[in-house]
Parts: structure tokens; sequence; C-alpha cells
């Protein structure tokens, strides 16, 4: 029996008016579980002001490669008769660059599914390359709480919390001088161990 | 400031520190033991703020009196220690640390959020600093103590045991120090019986919610900090043997 509990991505936002990143997963019960878990996986020293948690089987992702090879996803969206459009947000990463975050939120799209909705995304969001792509159904994502209570509690105290970053630790080696061959091949009186 | 008020405050003080250091310590056994990663970070987590919560008390004696608050930690003995029985318990299976670290943090959230009125701004503004993490550890147990209360037959069952075994030993939160009643009539701390009572009737909503039964019998009830369970000599010659033996940590 597999015992593990679903995977949810985490997004954080830095500051207002940054969009929110991805910033990595957690496992958890259930969504104010995944809210409190990343907060304290994600946000324990860096900044941030609002997290985003999904159940990551609800994440549809493409790569620039995939999106080149499937002609159906770059053509006109046709809504079965009946339907009604649901709203997407749309996560892209522009940037090879080694990074902490993969992709950020560039806005939301109305569609009929998830294909759609990158087909609307690649039409609107077009102002940079993506490199990949991610929509989610904004109905599936669930966030903290924006109330200035919670931002104080959740987010403020990592500020000033220096103690637990860990050039804190950095210390001054006084380990006592090398005598053997064998202990400089272990690297005796390495600063940061 | 009085000398009867000052030496209530100080030995407040030091039961303040002694709580969260000794119950960080213990929840710190569960480093690289939680059941599963996220959640072993986030204990980690918890116990580093207590940690700090613990410093501030300290700097606040040392305001007062000059004492070092590494001093206080690693080099007191056991039975100068004020902390309450109910920290010092072996950190048992995650329903038991789960249920202490929810019972102490919703005391511990009521008693700061009176605290921040304190005639003495020293401790007003430490209050004001700590209450803001202490609700979103209040949170994360809260959210805890439910979904293991409504979670399996086996996890209702260990929550339940562990209720009933820490039931008695929280109520030693309310019982005052020799002295306090000197800080409470000088508006320094809050009183202890109105803090209970918000206490009683939050812990017995969510507990019942949770479906767990309040003990009938409260079983041991110790009242006064100055005596202690055997944990906290071992709990204390595990964390003090490092200072003890290399106080300026130098050598490794």
């Amino acid at each position: 029996m597999d015992t593990q509990w679903p995977r949810w991505e985490v997004f954080k936002q830095d500051a207002p008016g940054k969009p929110h990143q991805a910033v990595g997963s957690v496992h958890a019960a259930d969504p104010e579980h995944a809210l409190l878990t990343a907060r304290n996986v994600f946000a324990r020293r860096p900044q941030a002001v609002s997290m985003w948690v999904v159940r990551a089987e609800e994440v549809f992702s493409w790569t620039k490669e995939e999106i080149a090879q499937d002609p159906a996803l770059r053509g006109e969206s046709r809504p079965a008769l009946g339907s009604r459009p649901t709203t997407y947000l749309v996560f892209r990463k522009t940037s090879h660059k080694r990074s902490m975050t993969f992709v950020d939120h560039v806005g939301e799209v109305e569609a009929y599914s998830p294909q759609g909705a990158l087909r609307e995304a690649l039409a609107r969001f077009s102002d940079a390359e993506g490199l990949v792509w991610w929509v989610v159904p904004a109905e599936k994502v669930y966030k903290s709480d924006p109330s200035q209570e919670t931002v104080e509690s959740w987010f403020d105290p990592a500020k000033e919390k220096t103690y637990k970053q860990q050039q804190y630790y950095a210390t001054v080696s006084a380990s006592r001088p090398k005598r053997r061959k064998e202990d400089e091949a272990f690297g005796e009186g390495c600063a940061h161990c | 400031m009085k000398p009867s008020v000052k030496d209530a405050l100080i030995a407040k003080l030091t039961a303040l520190g002694d709580d969260e250091l000794i119950l960080a310590h213990r929840n710190s056994e569960w480093v690289g033991h939680g059941p599963i990663l996220e959640e072993d970070i986030a204990l980690a987590n918890i116990v580093q703020d207590e940690l700090g919560h613990a410093t501030l008390w300290y700097g606040l004696r040392k305001e007062l009196d000059g004492s070092d608050p590494d001093q206080l930690a690693f080099f007191r003995d056991a039975n100068e220690y004020r902390c309450c029985e109910l920290v010092e318990l072996p950190k048992g299976d995650w329903a038991f640390t789960m249920l202490r670290q929810y019972l102490f943090d919703l005391y511990e959230a009521l008693w700061l959020e009176a605290a921040q009125h304190s005639a003495y701004k020293p401790l007003a503004e430490a209050a004001q600093k700590i209450i803001r993490e202490e609700r979103f550890h209040l949170q994360h147990t809260r959210a805890w103590v439910e979904r293991l209360g409504l979670g399996t037959e086996e996890s209702n069952r260990r929550l339940q045991q562990a209720l009933n075994f820490q039931w008695g030993y929280a109520q030693q939160l309310f019982v005052p120090i020799p002295g306090e009643e000197l800080l409470v009539a000088e508006g320094i701390v809050p009183e202890l019986g109105p803090i209970r009572e918000r206490w009683l009737e939050l812990v017995t909503r969510h507990l019942q919610n949770a479906d767990l039964k309040l003990p009938i019998n409260p079983g041991y009830q110790p009242t006064s900090r100055a005596y202690h369970t055997e944990h906290l000599w071992s709990i204390l010659a595990e964390m003090q043997s490092t200072a003890r033996w290399e106080p300026e940590a130098k050598v490794w």
C-alpha cells in the first residue's frame, strides 16, 4: 500500500507586486496542511508575503520542445457545445540561469481545457519565450490568508532571524596543528562543518 | 522597582525561559526522526523559535541581575531549573509531542496576548514580538490535533492516551510562582486565573471537536516548580555535556 501523502507544488511571493514563483513541493494530507508545511519548509528563512499550493497532479506542464512537436497545441480552440470556460493560472519559465525557483506566475486565462489555456497563454504572454509552461485550474489553488495578522504571524518574523542563515554559523577554526598526513586527507579544520 | 518585585520578576522570567528551553530541547530530539521530512523541518523550525523565546526571557533577566543566559542554560543544575514538569516528559510518539505542543502553544499565545499590555515595557515589547510566531505554531499544532483525533482508530487512540497522561501536568502552567501576586498587583504580568478559563474553554471545544474525551480524573497535578521529574536530570546531562566539557567549544 502506498502510504505517501499527495505531493503539492508550492508557489512563494517574495514581496507585493512580485510574481508567485514555484519553489518546490511538499507532501501533505490536505490543503491547509500543505500550506502550513510549505510555510515551514520554504519561508522559514527568506522573505515571503504569500504562498499558494496546488496538488501536483492538477498541474499541466509543457516544455518548449513538446509544444513544437504537437501541432494541436498551436491551433484554434473549439469548445464543446454547452461547455463553459474556467479560469486557469499560467506560469512560465523564461531563463536557463541557475535559480532557486522554477516557473513564474504571469497571469490568468479563460479556457475550455488545459490545452486551450496553453494556446491562449502562448498568444497572450508573448513578451518573452517560454521554456516551460504550467497551467493550473484556478479553483484547485489554495492560497495563504492575505490578512495582516497572518502575514505578520507567518512571514514577518523570518526577516529578523539572522540566526537561521547559515552564514551566521561561520566559525573561526581553532583546530590543532596538523600532525600527520592522514589528517590532512580528511580536511581537518573545515570552518563550516 | 522594589527589591521584592524585582526578585519575583527575575524568578518569573526564569520560569518562562526554562519552559521554552526544555520544551525546545525535548522536541529537538525529533530532528532526523520526524514522521515525514516536511514535519521534521517544521518541528525543528518551531524548536528554533522557542529557543529564541528562551533567549528573550533570559535576556530580560540579564537586564535585571546581569546573569549570563548561556550560564543559565548550560551550567545550572536540575534543582535550580524552574520549568514545569509537562515540558520535561520524554517525547513519546508523534501524538504525544503534538498534543503537548498544542496545549503549551495555546497557553503561551493567551498569556502573551495579555502580557502585551504589561506595565514593564521590556516585557510588553518581548510579548508583542513573540506572539506573532506563536500564533503560527498554534495553527500548526491545532491542525495536527484535529487530524490525529479524526484520523484513524489508531491515531485517535494514541492521542487520547497522550491526553489522559498530560492533562494533569498541563494544569501546572496555571499555577503562580511564589511572589507572582506582587507582579500581578503591579500590572507586570497577567493574572493566570482568567487565562486558564479561556484556555480551558478553547481546549475543550477543540479536543471535543476532534473526537477526544477530557479525562474525568485529571491525575497527577504538579504544583511547585522547585520539583522536577527524573527526566529533567537526563535531558540536562545530554544538553549540557558539551558545554561543561569544553565551554568555549574550541576543541573538536
